[in-house]
């Protein structure tokens, strides 16, 4: 299968007075024309970083490795190159859609703006706003086209952005926490409308979330991020039924679940994510980890396959699996 | 950001941050110490006499004799510029001292005061914001009869509304601190729960302010005199230093250049270290590269 | 929308009353009896009197403060005693060349601190920054007075560049109509006295200037810093608009919100700061009037020069408020 973007070896780097630091350490990563990927992992495991690294917006960190567009290298790419890509080729959603919106601008110059940018006459750029608008859900799109951003409710609002990202009928999507800052009533809404537009659009969609539960029903593909690194990747349904990593089974049983009944609160992994700065050594989950052997203190954990498509970086799922096949 | 993606520590460009700012405001330091020295011991250093009029020695270009050249009355511009120092910076001192007890005074009354009194007085300060502090300045002086007296007092009495306001803000804030809840626990008295803990505590915003503000007041006290509201001749004020030599620039640039740019000098140094002590005073302020 | 500019002009009238308490205590605090100024030098006991009770000073304060305002309602600034003409006229003589000096000292302020501010945000930390930020160290501590000397010196008397003082060349003139001498000569649609007049306003224009281009920079680059950090324009940039787009339309349009504010207040300020500038470049406008007036002990004008200065500074002061109100659109329609 030819990919459409493929990410390999990706570390960022960010200069602090205490010298450098590194938010994402070598992580791989393929999303095939069309594929839905989710790339998981808890507030500060670095998934937002990548996104902008992808597009090249993170002016002020040092990022080497390979990210490739149908082949074309965007990593210490041209900014006219990268310019060509962003929002024609990627569209890009971010969490908040109140900060995301520029509240001097009307909305209807927002959502138009990708379109002028490549010279696309205004009558028409103006009329295929208005359409998808619409077809997004806002309703009197046509009326509400000179209105600004505080004038939207917040699910009207993350509507706009989507709109804005995928006005120029990009091939990839990547939504960064689409869903997070919403009501629980709209995030669905939302989704389920990122969902129908991108498979009338066959737009590759990387959806970057903290929440497995989302997940589930929206992506083929599940890569799991752990304090700027990959833990765990697979199919969707490897993922949810026979995950690997310590990191990836907590985070699965935090998500409530409608065919089980809990007894009281769900159960949540202790600790948080480290700091890129204060990352330990080893496997950077250790410290949290409930079975830990020697080697997780010392070696990072190697990203092994386990099964078609499955792949894992822990020693004590590695070494479980040796066991295994030795009896 | 979206998310917190960036890690929680500062963050600063890759590219090497530009040194110079730090190596101007050690030199900003320098120099506003070394203004302050020169008013006190300036007349005492000074070459010549600053007042000696010589006028066989009229308009003489800086020469080692001269290093500011003579003016028109033929009196050394070096001597007169060490000793309009220290009347400019005392005028300085004089309208920020004035206006600073006022402002405490009024600004703490503000915040203590009850509603009515913090109505008043803050009206009051709209009214003394909403000018520019050299327009009343000048009718003030005006009306009270041209000297630097007058410019001082005029200067001071528009100045006070903006600490006044500053320190009922900062008198608010600290009320609400923990530490002073906890002193009025044990029964601290009002008054001394003010100078105490209260005050104190204010005083270091209010320090910036006051050093920041000291450029401006030079440059106005120099306008008024230059203008010829505040310092009168033969005095030495800087402005006043300009002002005689306005009508020679063509054949005497120096007497109208030198204590220009001592003025200049002087602003600039205090403007950096106000800003230097901004920063370390609002640790906020640090990675941002501002000011 | 309503509410607010009501609360505006509540708060305008209550400045101006405060202004105008203000300049009526300046005239008590005056050394010397208005009364026997007002009778002459070699006036008698008996004329003084009958002058004081002409002039009502020997009526009760408040009485005199009543009468005082009901002057000023009426447009009344009292008789200069260097002219001896009304100070309404006077001052209606002088304005229009403070008016124009001060309009092109602003245009000179945006034109030049406008693109010092965004350059300075948009290239933060290096060269370009360091040198915007080097420009404005010296123009927030130049006084304006020297700068102004300086540049006449230079550019009028030793390279000649642009003329020494006056609004017009000897020998050109235009004919009056609204007593902005620019303005005039491009509706007599004389190019020749347009040219000599912008020549003369140039240097006092960049005099004035200077220092409110410090302050309008260095607020532009502090604001444009915020706005440029902030999501929307992360997303600017995602949608593959421009590095310049980015700057101007999401960041510097973002900016200039709070920017405004300042920008208009400078108005007011500027009109106060032609004291400092117009005698030196001979421009017979409010500022230079201000200061022939201390020089000539002719108070009464020097107070009436104030509260005007003080009046158009509070209306200026309103102005930006509404030019606010149409730059944010959330304030715009919040509380109509």
């Amino acid at each position: 299968m030819t990919e459409l973007l493929t990410v390999r070896d990706l570390r960022v780097d960010f200069d602090t007075p205490s010298g450098p630091v590194r938010v994402i350490d070598g992580l791989d990563l393929t999303v095939a024309p069309g594929e839905r990927v989710a790339l998981v992992g808890e507030s500060g495991s670095g998934k937002s970083v990548t996104a902008q690294a992808i597009l090249g917006l993170l002016p002020t960190a040092r990022v080497t490795g390979s990210v490739r567009l149908d082949g074309q290298e965007l990593v210490g790419a041209s900014r006219r190159i990268l310019r060509q890509v962003r929002g024609n080729r990627i569209g890009l959603v971010f969490q908040d859609p109140l900060s995301s919106l520029n509240p001097v601008m009307t909305i209807g110059r927002q959502v138009m703006e990708p379109l002028l940018i490549r010279g696309v006459r205004r009558a028409e750029a103006r009329r295929r706003a208005i359409d998808l608008l619409a077809r997004l859900g806002v309703r009197d799109a046509a009326r509400r086209f000179d209105d600004y951003p505080h004038q939207f409710s917040g699910g009207m609002r993350q509507r706009v952005v989507i709109a804005i990202a995928v006005i120029a009928e990009p091939d990839l999507l990547i939504a960064d926490e689409p869903t997070t800052a919403l009501d629980v009533r709209i995030q669905a809404q939302v989704l389920s409308l990122l969902d129908e537009i991108a498979a009338e659009r066959r737009m590759a969609v990387l959806l970057i979330t903290h929440d497995l539960g989302i997940v589930a029903g929206f992506a083929q593909r599940v890569v799991v991020m752990y304090a700027g690194r990959e833990v765990e990747q697979g199919p969707v349904d490897e993922i949810f039924g026979r995950a690997r990593h310590p990191y990836t089974r907590g985070l699965l049983a935090a998500v409530p679940r409608i065919d089980e009944r809990h007894q009281g609160r769900l159960p949540t992994i202790g600790g948080q994510v480290p700091t890129p700065a204060q990352r330990p050594d080893g496997c950077a989950f250790h410290p949290r980890c409930s079975s830990t052997v020697d080697a997780c203190r010392s070696e990072v954990p190697l990203l092994l396959p386990r099964a078609a498509a499955h792949r894992v970086a822990c020693h004590v799922a590695t070494r479980h699996a040796e066991q295994v096949t030795e009896v | 950001m979206a998310a917190p993606p960036v890690p929680p520590v500062p963050l600063v460009s890759r590219r090497r941050r530009l040194r110079v700012g730090d190596w101007l405001e050690r030199a900003a330091v320098v120099v506003a110490a070394l203004v302050i020295l020169v008013a006190v011991v300036g007349p005492f250093v000074a070459p010549h006499d600053p007042y000696r009029v010589a006028l066989d020695q009229s308009l003489q270009p800086p020469s080692a004799e001269h290093w500011f050249g003579t003016d028109a009355d033929g009196r050394d511009v070096f001597s007169r510029v060490l000793a309009g120092a220290r009347v400019t910076l005392l005028a300085t001192f004089v309208v920020i001292a004035v206006a600073t007890v006022i402002g405490v005074v009024l600004g703490t009354a503000a915040a203590l005061g009850g509603r009515i009194v913090d109505e008043i007085l803050m009206r009051i300060c709209d009214i003394g914001l909403s000018f520019p502090a050299m327009i009343l300045a000048l009718g003030l002086a005006a009306a009270m009869g041209p000297s630097l007296e007058s410019a001082v007092i005029a200067l001071a009495l528009t100045w006070w509304p903006g600490y006044a306001r500053l320190v009922r803000t900062l008198v608010r804030e600290t009320l609400h601190a923990e530490y002073v809840d906890a002193a009025r626990s044990i029964g601290m008295s009002r008054w001394r729960l003010i100078t105490r803990h209260v005050l104190p505590n204010s005083l270091d915003t209010l320090y910036v302010q006051i050093t920041l503000d000291v450029a401006a007041v030079i440059l106005v006290i120099s306008g008024l005199s230059f203008v010829g509201v505040g310092a009168q001749p033969p005095s030495a004020e800087w402005g006043a230093l300009v002002a005689a030599g306005r009508n020679n620039v063509v054949n005497g640039w120096w007497v109208v250049a030198l204590p220009g740019a001592a003025i200049a000098l002087t602003a600039i140094a205090f403007n950096l270290v106000g800003d230097r002590l901004r920063v370390r005073n609002d640790p906020t302020l640090g990675n941002g590269g501002k000011a | 929308m309503l509410r607010f500019i009501v609360r505006r002009l509540g708060l305008m009238a209550l400045v101006l009353f405060g202004l105008a308490a203000i300049v009526f205590l300046m005239a008590q605090v005056v050394p010397g009896d208005p009364a026997r100024t007002a009778a002459g030098r070699n006036a008698t006991a008996e004329q003084v009197a009958q002058a004081r009770e002409r002039l009502g000073l020997d009526e009760p304060l408040l009485v005199q403060f009543g009468r005082h305002l009901s002057r000023l309602a009426h447009g009344d600034l009292g008789t200069s005693l260097f002219t001896s003409r009304p100070i309404t006229a006077d001052l209606a003589d002088v304005l229009p060349a403070s008016v124009e000096l001060v309009l092109a000292a602003m245009l000179v302020n945006l034109l030049v601190a406008v693109p010092l501010g965004v350059i300075s945000a948009a290239r933060r930390g290096r060269a370009a920054d360091l040198a915007a930020r080097l420009i404005v160290m010296f123009g927030a501590a130049v006084p304006v007075f020297w700068l102004g000397l300086m540049l006449q010196y230079l550019l009028a008397a030793q390279w000649q560049v642009f003329p020494l003082t006056g609004r017009l060349s000897f020998g050109v003139s235009v004919p009056e109509r609204t007593g902005m001498v620019t303005v005039d000569a491009l509706l007599a649609g004389d190019l020749g006295a347009f040219s000599d007049a912008l020549a003369h306003l140039v240097l006092p224009a960049v005099t004035l200037a200077a220092p409110f281009v410090a302050v309008v920079a260095r607020t532009l680059r502090s604001t444009m810093i915020s706005a440029l950090d902030r999501d929307f324009v992360t997303l600017a940039r995602a949608k593959g608009a421009s590095e310049w787009r980015v700057v101007i339309r999401h960041g510097l349009r973002n900016a200039l919100v709070p920017s405004s504010t300042i920008i208009g207040m400078q108005l007011g300020w500027m009109l106060s700061s032609t004291v400092l500038v117009e005698s030196i470049f001979g421009r017979p406008g409010i500022g230079a009037y201000a200061v022939n007036a201390v020089l000539q002990n002719d108070l009464f004008a020097v107070v009436a020069v104030v509260l005007v200065i003080g009046v158009a500074f509070v209306i200026a002061n309103f102005l930006v408020d509404l030019v606010h109100l149409w730059l944010d659109p959330q304030l715009r329609r919040a509380g109509v």
